[in-house]
């Protein structure tokens, strides 16, 4: 827009020579990012490039070994997070960090508590201002509700209220929408448009390049800890953008080779409703009498706003969630439900949302966390197990310099890998994965598509879901859009277009925004 | 989108108001397991709702009571202090060795008035509180180690202070002018014993900063999740230094309180109290993970287990039997709270859906 009226956009901060060594690995070699003020300053690289270490560098949880930065010219040393804070520096963490047993409210000014003559904690105005916060990202919830009930998009959301809320020069997200869907992200975009015309500066990180190229001013890249590229908003294109992340050209899209699935049904799904679960406005939308069958090497894709009840439909068939009524039968054979080594045994495994809270051994190496799903088998031997630990690893390209580190060393994408390697590694006849590539980066996704082809024409059976589009169109034979708990389209591969995946995932608009507002904040009357 | 479920049954809303009542009882399972011990033992043995039994009671409740509200925050941010018994103990030491023994400086021995022995005193403990906050939070040992090792550091110390011997006759005497230290354990204000007034007084104060001020919502916060806390900006050595600050200040207290009222300190005094507290906080509901629990809980703990122990003295229990009931409790109080936690995550979306559906009509 006025992109040509400003020839000289200031720069604001700027991390000068920042290098960065881990044990066994260089994270940041000698990086100058530079910051400008008032803009959308977009970083971009694989996973495991560096963009996680920089911005903990910017926001003060971590120190560079070598570099200075500087703050409007003026050199700043940052010994913690606080420090961040109190010049003016804000961020939402990739892996989210919710203090699970305090109310979201709580969460919103934890480490910032507002007092009451200076000793007391103003509760009344803290939830006014996170209520207002909440809705201003158009997600209204609960602030008194325990954070930990929360699915990972609200606690997303929450995170990003909080960081809002600090009312910072400069913002940082790291991956902000990667556990949101397109609606929620679009409320997001909008707010970052206001901060912006606000003057506020905005360091945004993400792996959906169709976002990147919407919202981005100023693009970075970076490739192995080094910057290798900057362009302005005019000259990044998306073909720019993989080409210098990956140093090659971007590769043909191979989605033809979709083989189609036989006959045979292997899961069948039959009005299937859960109780009511908390949070959102998915408290009155649980699942409701969802019926549905998957053939043998079938990739079913399951479609649906934040809060629809995908989550919850995936967890129940895998046996985390107690079921209200309706049955699940696979191959025939029905499988008690809320348990879940009766699923495991019937051979669906599921790999979950949230790969911190329910996915990951932190404490374990990268070989134990894949390896351990495939423990209980009596045909591996260790030398086996291992051995195809490391194919795994080698074929998702998981990005370890020793497979014998603890996985929490990994960058976020890689350890998304990591799951799902484990997931593959026990032979499942039935795969349900939940966001599979969140925070995956371009190419590995495409990678990962092609090995779930490839699995699903050997007739594995795969129910997925996804809050990217793109990739519901990419990988699915067939779209289920779910709706406030209740299957209310679905689309063969053929039919499928994002207008209509969109129509039928959100809510008839009036009904849902009247309800919406009509909520109370408190939820009790 | 309430309108969704028309034909609620009449069954599920019966299951609704029961699972309600249940949910009520076992969160205040504390405080019914006491009212129930009270109408037992006030059935099984008269004397013992007399106003004289029920302040020798609180006073013996008192003493977990104190050792249990610092042990609170600590365990509330993800810790454990096993050092108080020990702490106790060495504090009743150091008091008894600066009324008896006084301070020689340049050959002259000097004794200190009262105030300034228990002023000593409180410090003295203070500085092992402080070493355990240092080894945790600084030197990033685990609570468990640390205070272990400070257990049999300031038990040890104790037992040098007087190779082992107690220190009789506290009293003092006129001529030194440090007379009037059992009034620290012995004396009455309104009728009410000054060790209770002690304990109402830091109960109200630690349930003040953990419901109301910033201290507290940090406390929370690192037993919920260290990291988050502290890139959320919370001085995460701080508040834990804290914690182990100020548990080490109450058991100072339990001390000075127990040699004030045998008006004699030794050393093995306080020997195991860290077990009574532990299990007085684990009764009141406070997770030993963290992050989860209240300062009332633990009171109510203390006073459980007080109520059992005198209950059971009365009724002529063998004193073994009284280790095994009390085991016995704490094992079926910490079962009960795993129930809870599990009726609860089926429970509570089935009533934050009534509650919603009542908000919307
Ligand atoms: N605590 C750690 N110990 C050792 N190595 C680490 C640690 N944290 C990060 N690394 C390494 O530093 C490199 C950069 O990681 P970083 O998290 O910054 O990547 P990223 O660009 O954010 O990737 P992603 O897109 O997957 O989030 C990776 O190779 C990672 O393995
Ligand atoms: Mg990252």
């Amino acid at each position: 827009m006025s992109q040509v009226n400003q020839p000289a956009a200031e720069v604001i901060l700027e991390a000068c020579n920042i290098t960065k060594r881990y044990p066994g690995n260089v994270a940041l070699d000698c990086v100058t990012f530079r910051v400008y003020r008032g803009q959308v300053n977009v970083l971009i690289g694989e996973n495991g490039a560096g963009k996680s270490t920089l911005m903990r560098i910017l926001a003060g949880a971590e120190k560079a070994d070598e570099g200075t930065l500087l703050l409007e010219g003026r050199p700043v040393a940052l010994h913690a997070p606080r420090d961040a804070a109190a010049i003016g520096i804000s961020i939402v963490y990739q892996e989210l960090l919710a203090l699970t047993n305090l109310k979201i409210s709580e969460n919103i000014f934890a480490g910032r508590e507002l007092c009451r003559a200076a000793l007391f904690v103003d509760q009344e105005t803290q939830d006014q201002r996170s209520t207002a916060a909440l809705n201003h990202l158009r997600k209204p919830m609960d602030v008194s509700i325990e954070t930990g009930r929360l699915s990972l998009g609200c606690r997303q959301v929450v995170e990003i209220a909080r960081a809002l809320d600090q009312g910072s020069r400069i913002l940082i997200l790291d991956e902000p929408t990667s556990a949101l869907s397109a609606s929620e992200a679009e409320s997001l975009f909008e707010v970052i448009a206001d901060l912006k015309r606000a003057g506020v500066t905005i360091i945004y990180i993400s792996h959906r390049l169709h976002e990147l190229l919407h919202l981005g001013d100023r693009f970075t890249v970076l490739r192995s800890g080094r910057v290798v590229g900057e362009a302005i908003r005019a000259d990044a294109t998306r073909a720019w953008i993989v080409e210098r992340m990956s140093g090659r050209k971007e590769g043909a899209h191979d989605t033809s080779s979709t083989s189609s699935p036989t006959r045979t049904v292997v899961l069948t799904v039959s009005g299937l409703t859960l109780p009511g679960s908390v949070g959102d406005e998915a408290a009155q939308a649980p699942v409701h009498d969802v019926s549905f069958s998957v053939r043998e090497g079938e990739i079913l894709g399951v479609y649906g706003l934040l809060g629809a009840g995908r989550t919850e439909l995936l967890e129940a068939l895998a046996g985390l969630r107690p079921i209200a009524s309706g049955v699940v039968a696979v191959r025939g054979r029905k499988i008690r439900t809320g348990n879940v080594r009766d699923a495991l045994r019937a051979g669906m495994v599921l790999m979950p949302e949230d790969r911190q809270r329910d996915g990951l051994f932190p404490e374990l190496s990268i070989r134990e966390n894949v390896v351990m799903a495939a423990k209980t088998g009596l045909f591996l031997s260790r030398d086996e197990e291992t051995e195809r630990a490391c194919k795994l690893v080698a074929q998702l390209h998981i990005a370890a310099k020793d497979v014998e580190l603890p996985v929490t060393t990994l960058s976020g994408g890689n350890q998304q890998k990591v799951l799902l390697a484990r997931c593959l590694m026990c032979s499942p006849s039935v795969l349900l994965m939940d966001e599979p590539t969140r925070g995956v980066d371009v190419s590995a996704k495409a990678e990962i598509y092609g090995i779930l082809r490839e699995l699903a024409a050997k007739g594995l059976s795969i129910v997925f879901t996804s809050s990217e589009i793109e990739e519901t169109q990419a990988l699915a034979h067939r779209v289920l859009v779910l709706c406030q708990g209740r299957i209310s389209a679905e689309f063969a591969r053929d039919q499928l277009s994002d207008d209509g995946l969109f129509a039928a995932a959100s809510p008839s608009v009036a009904a849902a925004a009247g309800a919406a507002l009509a909520r109370p904040p408190g939820g009790t009357a | 989108m309430s309108t969704e479920t028309p034909s609620q049954p009449r069954a599920n809303r019966f299951g609704v108001a029961s699972a309600r009542l249940i949910l009520l009882l076992l969160r205040a399972r504390a405080i019914l397991v006491l009212l129930l011990l009270l109408i037992l033992f006030s059935a099984l043995a008269p004397e013992f709702l007399t106003a004289n039994n029920l302040s020798i009671l609180t006073k013996h409740v008192a003493i977990t009571a104190l050792l249990a509200v610092g042990m609170t925050f600590v365990i509330l941010t993800g810790g454990i202090d096993l050092s108080v018994g020990s702490i106790a103990g060495l504090g009743g030491m150091v008091a008894g060795y600066l009324l008896t023994q006084g301070l020689s400086f340049d050959g002259v021995t000097h004794f200190p008035p009262v105030a300034i022995v228990i002023l000593l005193t409180i410090c003295a403990c203070l500085l092992v509180g402080a070493l355990n906050g240092w080894l945790v939070a600084k030197a990033g040992v685990a609570p468990f180690i640390a205070t272990l090792g400070t257990l049999y550091i300031a038990r040890g110390a104790a037992l040098l202070i007087s190779n082992g011997k107690t220190f009789p006759n506290l009293g003092g005497t006129a001529s030194r002018g440090n007379t009037g230290f059992p009034a620290f354990g012995q004396s009455f204000l309104l009728h009410v014993p000054t060790p209770v007034w002690m304990m109402v007084a830091l109960f109200a104060v630690a349930w003040v900063v953990a419901t109301k001020t910033p201290l507290g919502r940090h406390v929370y916060a690192i037993g919920g999740n260290e990291r988050a806390a502290r890139l959320a900006g919370i001085r995460v050595a701080q508040v834990k230094l804290a914690t182990y600050v100020f548990s080490a200040f109450c058991a100072a207290l339990v001390g000075l309180i127990i040699a004030a009222q045998l008006e004699a300190a030794h050393p093995a005094t306080g020997e195991s109290f860290e077990l009574n507290a532990i299990a007085a906080v684990v009764l009141g509901g406070t997770s030993l993970m963290g992050g989860r629990g209240s300062v009332t809980g633990s009171l109510i703990g203390a006073f459980v287990i007080g109520v059992l122990a005198d209950g059971l003295v009365m009724l002529g229990v063998s004193e073994f039997w009284q280790v095994v009931i009390k085991g016995v409790v704490i094992v079926v109080a910490v079962g009960l709270d795993q129930l809870q936690t599990r009726l609860e995550v089926r429970i509570l979306p089935y009533l934050t859906t009534v509650r919603t559906k009542e908000g919307h009509s």
